[in-house]
């Protein structure tokens, strides 16, 4: 019930954010100079077709009413027509999801992975080889730009020791997928597993040495609190104390930070992407960007505001309800 | 050396901690002899080494402290012959020295020979699971441990990362049974939690604190352990819950007549709660007897200071007076050959610049004192001048009343040097 | 202006911390870098040229090299191996990688310097008001912050510079002025649209804290008592709420000097940057020739790590030692 509402309220919030998002970006787009129709139609067109396609693309009301139309349109899942294209933004936004997804969750995956072992080692093994090792990598991780990590990795790993294929995947995850259950075959799998490897570890690199410092610091504190005391005084196995109590009150913080660092993870998946041709939102938002395409940009913007919003919602009622003191608060 | 009813002895017991400030002796070569089914109090300001006499006791001491000497001697026919094949030297009759067992052994006597409650209920909680889980997890420890005694010497090790990753997956891989759980909310109400039931489910924040300090002791009592170790059971209670809390105590001592270790700075407990008593100085007994002798027939100065200024024995509400002067260094460098109470005591004279040892007191047997006013009389011609130690205070008779600092315990304070991290998130 | 127990602890800290002092090495490095790069720097960093004045000393006799001769007969390309000439051999169009690499220190630390304060002086008043307020005016602040929170700062750096463009500041080089070297750049660009537009993006990680230490500040006895004797609000903000919350704000403005090298780096690389000096422009560079001539894109990518690094190491260091509790992002 608590819950309940504590979710109501963030999903009020997440309405206001979201607002807020689109309202930015408009006034962006307001603002910024030249004719949008010159984008489309190029600045030498007739006349008559430039105030026709002014016309078709709502350019010529009020910019009250253009926002109240864009504003309309957001709600419905309309958001507008491309100036390069011509194609529906959500469309040209929808395709492009699943390839940054997959990035993102292979990276995620592997920072966890990782991290959260690493992280653990290093409290427990403090001042030790193991930890100065750890301290170590987590401190390049977050201090390495990941567009020259990955051209490294491309570098030593795909050019030098030709172990990973370079250039644009020929093939998605979807794809993959459904080829091994129709043929049986999993060598479009395989592909994709290749391909996807470099730009996971690129993009998981910063997030790895990140969640290793913070488990590493989070269990010290943790440790140091009086109920660990308590629970060794009860007699509690040390693996039981580690995991069960103090690992998991590590955790539940580090969710929270995750997801603020959410903007991270995307703001890397667009360099990523473009260090590897990575046919996802992030490598369309620079082609959009370059084309002064807004409607487009616009349109993948908004969309990642939308799903930071969603996530944190849903990072905040995990968190709540690891945490009960966070609803009673 | 042994007495038959004796169920821990401490002999010689030295707990020091490394710190960059140097080696602090918090406790000195201690020597406690407990009797079982008695209270035993340990009181004493601030910093004297009490707390980190019950957890040396307790094998809690952490880096950089460390029990540098000494020997702990528990009587437990079934451990002896559990221990006895593989460390003959740690065994004499049916007494054990724990000092001399490894690590693995004496964990697995937490919570089933030794338990402990805590100064601050709500810190000593996992905030993040019920109290119910956490009462039913020292019930477990008990569980698994009487369901193999000889296994205490590998309890430790049976559970691994494994097993707790398995148990997040399989419901019945859980390290808690559904029984533990039953056994819990008997626990919570035989402390005297109204609808145990519910309040099993409830988070250590949805307690008060008197409820929650109930629940630590339920939680304490769940492994039926031979010694409790009370470390300031009451201090972070409103008055009026700790002559509850105390008469709880009372109660459980009488039903289960298990030895109870408490250590306090409050004389009112001390007095309402134990049969004997010692008081703690920097890091040694000073005197110690009956509550007859330390009360009425006192020897030592610091005794008498402690006892000053007492408004109500018989409540709670016993708060000690500050004596002039202050806490004594505990850092090995500082500390001279002499009495340790010699800078502030009012009846200082030239026998107390040799460290004394303990002396048989006028009292009961028990009542020894470290004193030399335990064998002569105080003479004004050999005391030593008011700026004997410089420009520490020590003025004899007339005494300021005022509120106790909160008790804190430096040598544990320093035992967490600022840790090279802290929480909060980078970039 | 330093409380002597932070003074203490900072050296304490310092003292037995490689790291720190590491970080510090590091970074006195990277600024004397960046400052006299001019006579540090063994070329013009933007001179293209494959021939000189007289003709034929570029690229020097003996090097390996290749050159592509362009449609109308001119040397288009010309990329040297490192050599005794060119430490760090030359990129794609001939210009010297190290001169290069010397002078990309000066935009990444002028924009992580600028770009931060800037930052701090847009957030920490911002917080400061919305934590000593509360209420209404904290609620509509805070949602504010919310909005730029839901946007990657990478993402909304873009989208800024997709308004605003990017342009370069020239600045004439003391050091050229001074007469302390020849042959270099007389004027430095600082690249000003990108600059403001970090700040634009990160200031709110520094309302953030600010608040939170505003909020915890207006209780206390002390501000009370202020205000009771009629100290107006302007007053207390200043002399109370604010010298409290510079810790936190100078640890974390450190770290973010940090995220806006990488943030900058970023935008370069993507070639949104008001200079062509710049780290992130030069591996963007050489990302084609990876391949072939693997150092024009390695090379100041090692700037970028081991400048960041740096900060990342003193930043830990202030932390360990002022223990403020703070989060932040990077770009």
């Amino acid at each position: 019930m608590a819950l309940g509402k504590f979710l109501v309220k963030r999903l009020l919030q997440g309405v206001f954010v979201v607002w807020g998002v689109v309202t930015v970006m408009f006034t962006l787009r307001a603002v910024s100079p030249g004719d949008p129709a010159n984008l489309i139609v190029g600045e030498a067109a007739d006349p008559h077709l430039r105030e026709q396609v002014r016309e078709q693309y709502g350019l010529n009301e009020p910019i009250y009413v253009q926002y109240a139309d864009y504003l309309q349109g957001i709600v419905v899942g309309d958001f507008g027509y491309s100036f390069q294209s011509g194609r529906q933004v959500e469309a040209m936004v929808i395709e492009r999801v699943p390839a940054t997804l997959e990035l993102a969750i292979a990276a995620t995956i592997i920072a966890i992975l990782i991290a959260v072992p690493l992280g653990v080692i290093s409290a427990s093994r403090r001042n030790e080889p193991a930890d100065y090792g750890a301290t170590m990598f987590s401190l390049l991780g977050i201090s390495t730009p990941n567009f020259w990590l990955g051209l490294m990795l491309i570098l030593l790993l795909a050019v030098q020791l030709g172990l990973f294929p370079t250039g644009r995947r020929p093939v998605g995850l979807a794809e993959a997928l459904t080829a091994l259950a129709t043929t049986g075959y999993a060598t479009g799998l395989v592909v994709w597993l290749k391909h996807i490897i470099l730009p996971a570890i690129t993009l998981g690199t910063y997030f790895t040495a990140l969640i290793t410092r913070l488990t590493r610091s989070g269990m010290l504190d943790e440790l140091g609190k009086p109920y660990v005391d308590a629970t060794e005084a009860k007699g509690l196995p040390a693996a039981l104390i580690r995991y069960k109590h103090v690992l998991r009150n590590t955790m539940i913080p580090i969710v929270t930070v995750l997801g603020l660092q959410l903007g991270t993870l995307i703001g890397g998946a667009v360099i990523t992407e473009t260090v590897f041709s990575w046919p996802g939102l992030g490598d369309r938002l620079i082609q959009a960007l370059n084309a002064r395409d807004w409607p487009l940009m616009q349109g993948i913007i908004v969309f990642i505001g939308i799903s930071f919003v969603l996530i944190n919602i849903v990072v905040d009622a995990l968190y709540a309800s690891l945490d009960p003191r966070v609803i009673d608060e | 050396m042994t007495t038959p009813d004796d169920i821990l002895r401490v002999r010689d017991l030295s707990t020091r901690f490394f710190t960059q400030e140097g080696q602090i002796n918090a406790v000195s070569e201690l020597d406690v002899r407990i009797e079982r089914g008695e209270v035993f109090g340990i009181v004493g300001e601030s910093g004297s080494g009490k707390s980190v006499t019950a957890r040396s006791i307790m094998d809690l001491v952490e880096s950089p402290g460390r029990i540098t000497d000494g020997e702990i001697w528990f009587d437990d026919a079934e451990l002896a012959d559990a221990v006895g094949d593989d460390y003959p030297d740690a065994v004499d009759g049916t007494l054990v020295n724990l000092l001399e067992l490894p690590e693995r052994v004496r964990d697995s006597l937490r919570g089933t020979a030794f338990s402990m409650i805590f100064q601050d209920p709500e810190s000593s909680f996992n905030p993040t699971l019920t109290v119910g889980e956490q009462l039913a997890e020292a019930v477990e420890v008990q569980r698994r441990a009487s369901a193999n005694p000889r296994s205490t010497r590998a309890r430790t090790r049976e559970y691994s990362l494994a097993s707790y990753a398995l148990s997040t997956v399989l419901p019945s891989r859980k390290y808690v049974t559904p029984e533990s759980r039953e056994r819990a909310i008997e626990l919570l109400e035989l402390v005297g939690i109204p609808d145990p039931v519910k309040r099993a489910d409830e988070y250590p924040h949805e307690y008060s604190g008197g409820m929650l300090q109930r629940a630590m002791i339920a939680q304490a009592l769940a492994g039926e352990p031979d010694v409790l170790i009370a470390d300031e059971p009451t201090t972070a209670l409103d008055v009026t819950i700790q002559a509850q809390i105390l008469d709880l105590l009372d109660d459980l001592q009488a039903e289960t007549g298990m030895t109870i270790l408490l250590i306090t700075h409050n004389l009112g407990v001390i007095a309402r709660m134990c049969d004997r008593v010692g008081v703690m100085y920097a890091g040694e007994i000073v005197e110690r007897g009956t509550l007859a002798d330390v009360f009425d027939d006192h020897v030592h100065p610091y005794t008498e200071g402690l006892l000053g200024s007492i408004p109500d024995l018989e409540g709670a509400r016993g708060r000690l007076e500050p004596i002039p002067g202050n806490v004594p260094s505990l850092l090995d460098e500082e500390m001279a050959d002499r009495c340790r109470f010699a800078d502030r005591c009012p009846k200082a004279m030239e026998d107390c610049l040799e460290h004394p040892p303990e002396y048989p007191a006028a009292g009961s047997d028990h009542h020894e004192a470290r004193c030399v006013l335990a064998e002569t009389t105080y003479d004004e011609t050999r005391a030593l001048s008011e700026d004997h130690f410089g420009e520490t205070e020590r003025p004899a008779a007339d005494k300021h009343a005022g509120p106790e600092e909160p008790d804190e315990e430096p040598p544990e304070e320093q035992s967490h040097p600022p840790t090279e991290t802290t929480g909060g998130e980078h970039q | 202006m330093i409380p002597e127990r932070l003074r203490s602890n900072l050296k304490r800290e310092f003292d037995r911390s490689l790291l720190a002092k590491l970080g510090l090495v590091l970074l006195v490095g990277v600024l004397l870098m960046a400052v006299f790069a001019p006579i540090i720097a063994t070329h013009d960093p933007t001179r293209t040229g494959y021939v000189d004045e007289n003709g034929n000393e570029y690229p020097p006799r003996g090097a390996e090299y290749t050159t592509q001769i362009g449609e109308d007969g001119e040397f288009v390309e010309v990329e040297v191996e490192p050599n005794e000439e060119h430490l760090l051999g030359t990129n794609n169009i001939g210009q010297d990688v190290f001169s290069r690499f010397v002078y990309g220190a000066r935009t990444s630390l002028l924009v992580g310097l600028l770009g931060t304060g800037l930052a701090v002086l847009m957030g920490v008043p911002f917080g400061l008001i919305a934590g000593y307020y509360g209420g209404r005016v904290d609620d509509v602040m805070m949602r504010i912050a919310d909005v730029m929170l839901a946007f990657p700062s990478l993402v909304l750096a873009l989208a800024l510079i997709g308004v605003f463009g990017t342009s370069g500041i020239g600045v004439p080089d003391p050091i050229v002025m001074a007469g302390l070297a020849d042959g270099m750049p007389e004027s430095t660009a600082i690249p000003g649209t990108v600059t403001i537009v970090v700040a634009l993006v990160t200031w709110v990680w520094f309302a953030r804290v600010a608040r939170g230490e505003a909020m915890s500040v207006r209780t206390e006895e002390y501000v009370k008592a202020a205000r009771s004797i009629g100290a107006s609000d302007w007053t207390i903000l200043r002399r109370h709420v604010l010298p409290n919350s510079l810790t936190p704000v100078i640890v974390l403005a450190t770290i973010q000097v940090a995220a806006v090298v990488l943030l900058e780096s970023s935008l370069s690389f993507l070639g949104f940057s008001g200079t062509t000096l710049s780290w992130g422009y030069e591996i963007q560079r050489g990302q084609d020739y990876l391949r072939t001539r693997w150092w024009i894109a390695t090379i100041p990518g090692i700037g970028i790590v081991l400048s960041v690094i740096a900060v990342n190491l003193l930043g830990d260091w202030l932390r360990d030692a002022l223990d403020p509790n703070i989060e932040g992002e990077r770009g």
